[in-house]
């Protein structure tokens, strides 16, 4: 029996051997990190305040690129995150309603305060060598609080890092320490915005505007207390 | 001949049982309990890594095997996963939120709905984790070189890690430490290459978390007088 061997030659033209070089350099010099995490509601009292907040594109869709000299190119997007973190962590502080823009003395809003957030700055590391096997994140935002007329209450800066040990992929590992700057970023809105003074001034200001107008519908009868100003018409009138 | 041959193996055993004896893990614990509280039926546990250090913290490896061991075997407590105690309490223990004494822990807990929703994940004790693996000293070296006639290294490489971790544990019903195990194991790994690397891998993070669960179980079934620390006065 004969056995034939016939000898194969792969026909591989330059063109696609240029083309798939390329395609493996762009692979590998390039890193894209969609930031994807469920973020737990807060465990915090709601403010019986109602809120609009503006969420816009430069926060939902934000990207941040970075090209690291003699490493890789890296693509970080946050917007989704930023999204689903912000709405969980005001939805829970405030009744929040979402609006389009910022307040104007021209157009007034009708809920006792509008919120923008803003992400500032993005800044982050994941080491290539060395003994330092950590990919860190840190970022701040800006908080912008207005009255319905539009003035400004507060623009309070609030940041958070988080840093998260390489273990598999350093795209995984960036992931994670960017979500644990954004829940470093939840905790201490959640925690701290309340007690600003500017927005404590607010909060007592807009409560004490709801509680006026509550009273103003209640007058005190010696025994019990209030009672509805619509049952004791007449009685008042001095 | 023969001579020169029984010489060669004689060095390569001694070579081999220098190596071996090298490549080994010396541990030491140091347990303290202050009260008299034991786990009982129907508590929890959970496994928390200190996380408020910005140089190191408790490797999320550690936490996750400690976790894992303490509920795992005939003698096993009821251990709550460390994520999801974080995200029911959520922002109380972020790193930069955790209470880091029970007097904030007491302050914490008289926070609106904290201490009932705390209640409904079972946990009555917290397990703080703090410390890490590092590598304290390497040397040596091992060259390779290959040829029309073979490759092969020869040399001789070495490094020490050292495991040093805490465990102290908080019990949420009396708002008090129950005490901490510190626990230290350092491990040193030698690397000989005689033709081929031969790997004799000491691993004293995992020998910690092994020594460190035994210690923690029986910190949380024994008694007062476990592991007291020395009596003053």
């Amino acid at each position: 029996m004969m056995l034939r061997i016939r000898s194969y030659r792969p026909k591989i033209s330059a063109r696609s051997t240029v083309a798939v070089l390329g395609l493996f350099c762009l692979g590998g010099c390039a890193s894209q990190v969609e930031v994807d995490a469920e973020f737990p509601r807060p465990l915090i009292e709601q403010l019986p305040l109602t809120v609009g907040i503006v969420l816009d594109e430069t926060l939902t869709e934000y990207e941040h690129h970075e090209d690291i000299p003699e490493q890789i190119t890296w693509t970080i997007r946050l917007g989704a995150a930023n999204r689903v973190m912000l709405e969980q962590l005001l939805g829970t502080l405030f009744m929040t309603v979402p609006v389009d823009a910022i307040p104007t003395a021209d157009s007034q809003s009708e809920h006792d305060g509008v919120i923008k957030p803003e992400l500032e700055r993005f800044e982050f590391e994941v080491p290539v060598r060395g003994r330092d096997n950590f990919a860190e994140v840190w970022m701040q935002y800006r908080l912008k609080l207005y009255e319905p007329d539009g003035d400004l209450i507060v623009d309070w800066p609030v940041s958070g890092y988080g840093k998260s040990e390489i273990m598999r992929d350093r795209e995984g590992s960036l992931n994670e320490a960017a979500v644990v700057a954004l829940r470093e970023v939840g905790a201490a809105i959640a925690t701290q915005f309340p007690s600003q003074p500017e927005v404590e001034y607010w909060l007592r200001e807009r409560q004490n505007q709801v509680q006026v107008a509550d009273s103003s519908f209640l007058i005190p009868t010696e025994d019990t207390g209030l009672v509805n100003e619509d049952s004791t018409t007449g009685t008042n009138d001095d | 001949m023969t001579n020169t041959r029984t010489l060669q193996r004689v060095s390569f055993s001694l070579i081999c049982i220098a190596c071996l004896s090298a490549c080994g893990v010396t541990a030491r614990m140091e347990p303290y309990k202050q009260t008299n509280v034991v786990i009982n039926e129907g508590d929890q546990v959970v496994v928390l890594a200190r996380k408020h250090h910005a140089t190191h913290e408790a490797e999320e490896g550690f936490v996750e095997c400690i976790s894992e061991s303490l509920g795992r075997g005939r003698d096993a407590i009821e251990v709550h996963p460390t994520q999801a105690f974080e995200d029911t309490l959520y922002p109380w223990f972020e790193p930069s939120m955790a209470p880091l004494s029970t007097e904030e822990l007491s302050e914490l807990l008289e926070k609106p709905g904290v201490m009932d929703r705390v209640r409904d994940t079972g946990v009555r004790f917290l397990v703080w984790l703090d410390g890490s693996t590092e590598r304290t000293s390497s040397g040596g070296g091992i060259s390779c070189a290959a040829g029309v006639g073979g490759a092969g290294c020869m040399g001789l490489a070495w490094w020490e890690d050292d495991a040093r971790y805490d465990a102290t544990v908080w019990d949420i019903e009396q708002l008090e430490s129950a005490g901490t195990i510190y626990a230290d194991f350092r491990g040193r790994s030698v690397m000989p290459a005689i033709i081929i690397p031969i790997p004799l891998i000491a691993r004293p993070q995992a020998q910690a978390c092994r020594g460190l669960t035994d210690q923690l179980r029986e910190f949380l079934t024994s008694p007062y007088g476990y592991g007291a620390g020395p009596e003053l006065g």
